[in-house]
């Protein structure tokens, strides 16, 4: 298994959860006890369903958590609603864990911004919950969040659970329009809302995440908040198929985001031809 | 080609066309594609008996169409699919001017569809000869036979899909083999989804192919594909009448509903 | 290196021999549609000889077009089997390479196994020997010596043949090469090193490989794409037979209780290649695949691997119903 990178582990899905309209979050187990499957907060696995193909998230939970790890999908192509369609108990196939991860050993002592919106929360709940599960070793640790209304907010339950810690700000948002009636957080594009708060970029960190317009509009308000390009940190998603660097699929210039990445610095993106 | 050169360089400089497409030489003196777009690039232009692609397929092109004007140096072949094309309700943001050259040797220049309808119907091709023989033995083979010819060429197929991209009827924005939900064809090149692929695409070409024989001519494994798609739409003709590629006038048999039409299928 | 020689009439018994002793034989073979292709023979009355070059490159017999990674069967107790085919790969000689294909497979071995090793690349290559003969002739379309390459080039090769006057000089470069003689050995005489020269083709040299990249660093934003990529439509060919393009999909075939999951050829050309489900594509236009395609071959393989990944095999131009020159434009976007 070590040496053949296409065979897949088999794992059963002990439990769903319905997050938002169409996206779900299964946790997994692995069949194999033998399996000893580690990873580090920012690879992601290749989740397959046999007969319809293969679709590519992040591992959504932390190492720091043992016994399963976690996986946040919205149901778009084939195999995301051929994913959506198993249940409890089923056994999908998965293949990693692929990919640079999140350099966290770094980032002790620093504090720790995050920004995100929408489906963008799953590749950074990993290193939330990392950090958190540690959360001594670090400073401040400040998330920005917001979805298009209050359904598509994903980890809800979880959110609730940030917002009760005094060791942690968090800033949630809605996009206008968006709100419900009893909605007690903010109502506003998450740029906006990073304006209204803005983050010190002092021994700090920034990681950003999510539809692309989201990142356009936040990198010039960190800018201007000091951080400089290296200190940001972000997770591309490109079209993968293999994994390992070797299919073509996700190549940017000569990086192949699934080997070389997900996880780059904003300078590294910037250096990038801007096909992603 | 003295005379097609200096009429090329003038609709550039006129501004009847933005866009020339037609053909120019490379090192080996091979006829080759080319696209201009100045008069002075006009002297590179070449037009003879082995100038056989069908440029009408670049019409289809996001860059050639936003030059709107395109002037498109053609043999009969390639007249007849822009004319087929155009019953097809296609190439309407577009402004052609043709140029070709008639079986006495002279510069013929067409403006218009009409124009391009007339020429076409008095100089209409037949089939290639060496295409008909093939045609005639696939036709005098048993089922078993044939399908054994069809099995050992198709097998060649690497999936290529440059018989889709050359041809100028498949102009479709999303093929059928691009859909995965459900994945209707194969996509890995093995026998099976390999006759999934072409007899769909003969299928989709019946009554529209006008048998420039281009698919068959570029295929890189060497299959003849065109007798496909040739041999299929000679059973058309024979079974609905028209011919493609002959009038502006819009349908063809598979798309078109006659109170008269045969059901002697339904049985 | 060991230097031998071998006699014109020899080679087919060397051949037959080979096929003989139960090794899967690939080589030339002229079809009906007059082109040649790499086939499994039965003997060498079946090797085609007078051609430039084949059709598609011989890179299948250790990167299938259609690959089988593994079969899936679910069972009654709930148990799911996974199983794989590594261990039937046959004892494979291809025959009759030229320089320019041998010089793929050594990309081809530096791309699937410098980093993650390819389990199933290496299994095939590991079985496979290359014997190589040096091109006498060349077409328009050749362009080896623009790419540190040439007609004699030993780079990738087991074993180098090259004809002269009624014996064939045979450069005998590795291990696996090696094991193939000694299979033969009463067929082979030692000799001095010989001169190839005189019985070499000559390509026309378009560029030299050091200038092209340097200036290929400053080529992805050229003016000269456009117009070097107008004739591009979008199909696999070029890729296709290509000795070393690499790309390829994982699709599975089968049902959700059985089946078997497979790798094949893509291409980056095709306009799929990229595209995300929402929609997105970042490769939108043809232009841009195009430029892609040959920053990759320049300077991209360059950057990862240290190589250029183009042999200057002109398989490309001669496929390409466009009859798009990738040295053409290479110069074109280089100016």
């Amino acid at each position: 298994m070590d040496t053949n990178q296409y065979i897949p582990y088999q794992v059963r899905i002990a439990d769903i959860i319905d997050e938002a309209p169409l996206v779900r979050t299964y946790r997994l187990e692995f069949t194999d006890p033998s399996a000893n499957f580690t990873f580090k907060a920012g690879q992601f696995a290749e989740y397959g369903v046999f007969g319809e193909g293969e679709s590519t998230f992040c591992i959504a939970s932390s190492p720091t958590r043992e016994g399963y790890i976690e996986c946040t999908f919205r149901s778009s192509g084939r195999v995301t609603k051929a994913l959506a369609n198993c249940e409890i108990n089923d056994i999908i196939g998965l293949r990693g864990p692929f990919g640079k991860a999140f350099p966290i050993e770094e980032w002790y002592g620093k504090d720790i911004v995050f920004i995100t919106g929408g489906i963008g929360l799953p590749p950074l709940r990993c290193v939330i919950w990392n950090v958190l599960d540690q959360r001594e070793k670090f400073g401040k640790v400040s998330i920005y969040y917001g979805a298009r209304t209050v359904a598509d907010l994903v980890y809800k339950e979880e959110l609730e659970n940030w917002k009760s810690r005094p060791d942690v700000d968090l800033f949630l948002t809605v996009d206008p329009g968006g709100e419900t009636k009893d909605w007690k957080d903010n109502i506003g594009f998450v740029p906006t809302i990073i304006e209204q708060n803005l983050p010190s970029s002092k021994n700090a960190i920034a990681i950003v995440a999510g539809p692309p317009i989201l990142i356009k509009m936040s990198m010039p308000i960190l800018a201007k908040c000091g951080f400089a390009n290296d200190k940001i940190f972000t997770t591309l998603e490109n079209r993968m198929k293999c994994g390992v660097g070797k299919c073509g699929h996700c190549t940017v210039g000569k990086t192949y985001v699934c080997k070389d990445g997900p996880v780059f610095t904003y300078e590294e993106v910037l250096q990038m031809p801007q096909e992603y | 080609m003295k005379e097609l050169q200096i009429k090329a360089a003038e609709l550039l400089e006129n501004g009847t066309v933005n866009l020339l497409i037609g053909f120019s030489e490379d090192l080996g003196k091979r006829p080759v594609p080319c696209f201009i777009e100045t008069s002075a690039e006009a002297n590179m232009l070449v037009f003879n008996q082995e100038c056989k692609n069908n440029l009408s397929v670049y019409l289809h092109k996001k860059e050639v169409k936003d030059a709107v004007k395109i002037g498109l140096v053609a043999n009969v072949a390639t007249l007849r699919s822009v004319l087929q094309l155009l019953s097809e309700n296609q190439l309407w943001s577009l402004t052609l001017t043709y140029l070709t050259v008639n079986g006495a040797g002279e510069l013929v220049v067409l403006s218009s569809a009409e124009e391009l309808e007339a020429y076409v119907q008095a100089n209409f091709p037949t089939c290639r000869p060496e295409d008909q023989e093939m045609i005639d033995k696939l036709n005098a083979m048993s089922r078993e036979e044939r399908w054994a010819f069809w099995k050992d060429q198709l097998s060649e197929c690497v999936k290529c899909y440059a018989c889709r991209a050359v041809c100028p009827m498949c102009y479709c924005t999303v093929c059928t083999t691009e859909c995965n939900q459900p994945q209707w064809i194969k996509t890995s090149a093995q026998t099976s989804g390999n006759f999934e692929y072409h007899t769909m695409r003969a299928m989709h070409l019946a009554g529209r192919c006008i048998n420039c024989g281009e698919c068959g001519r570029i295929c890189p494994a060497g299959i003849p594909v065109h007798l496909l798609t040739a041999q299929m739409n000679q059973e058309m003709e024979k079974e609905f009448g028209g011919k493609t590629g002959w009038s502006l006038k819009g349908g063809y048999a598979l798309n078109t509903f006659k109170p008269g039409d045969k059901e002697n299928f339904i049985k | 290196m060991e230097l031998k020689l071998i006699s014109t009439s020899d080679i087919a018994v060397f051949v037959d021999g080979l096929l003989k002793a139960g090794k899967v034989v690939v080589a030339p073979v002229l079809k009906q549609s007059g082109k040649v292709f790499f086939k499994p023979v039965q003997s060498f009355a079946e090797v085609a000889t007078d051609y430039i070059q084949t059709a598609f490159s011989a890179k299948e017999v250790v990167f299938p077009k259609v690959e089988e990674l593994f079969t899936y069967q679910h069972n009654e107790d709930g148990s799911l089997d996974i199983k794989d085919q590594l261990d039937r790969i046959p004892e494979t000689v291809v025959w009759g390479l030229r320089p320019c294909d041998a010089a793929g497979f050594d990309y081809l071995n530096k791309f699937f196994l410098q980093e993650n090793p390819d389990a199933y690349f290496k299994a095939r290559y590991d079985k496979t020997t290359l014997v190589t003969i040096s091109c006498s002739k060349c077409d328009e379309s050749c362009f080896c010596t623009s790419v540190d390459s040439h007609p004699g080039d030993t780079k990738g090769s087991d074993i180098l043949l090259t004809a002269m006057d009624g014996k064939y000089y045979v450069e005998v470069m590795t291990e696996k090469g090696s094991l193939l003689i000694t299979s033969n050995s009463t067929l082979f005489t030692s000799t001095d090193t010989l001169s190839k020269d005189a019985f070499l083709a000559k390509p026309v040299t378009h560029f030299a490989m050091e200038e092209i990249k340097d200036k290929i660093q400053n080529a992805y934003a050229s003016v000269e794409w456009k117009q070097a990529s107008m004739g591009c439509f979008s199909c696999g060919a070029c890729a296709f037979a290509c000795p070393t393009c690499t790309c390829f999909d994982i699709q599975d075939e089968g049902t959700q209780d059985h089946g078997k999951r497979v790798r094949c050829w893509d291409a980056c050309g095709l306009s799929l290649f990229t595209k995300h489900s929402s929609g997105h594509n970042p490769r939108n236009t043809q232009t841009e695949r195009r430029r892609q395609r040959l920053m990759h071959k320049f300077k991209y393989s360059v950057e990862n691997l240290g190589v250029v990944s183009c042999v200057g095999c002109g398989r490309c131009i001669r496929v390409c119903p466009s009859h798009l020159n990738i040295f053409e434009n290479i110069l074109s976007v280089t100016k």
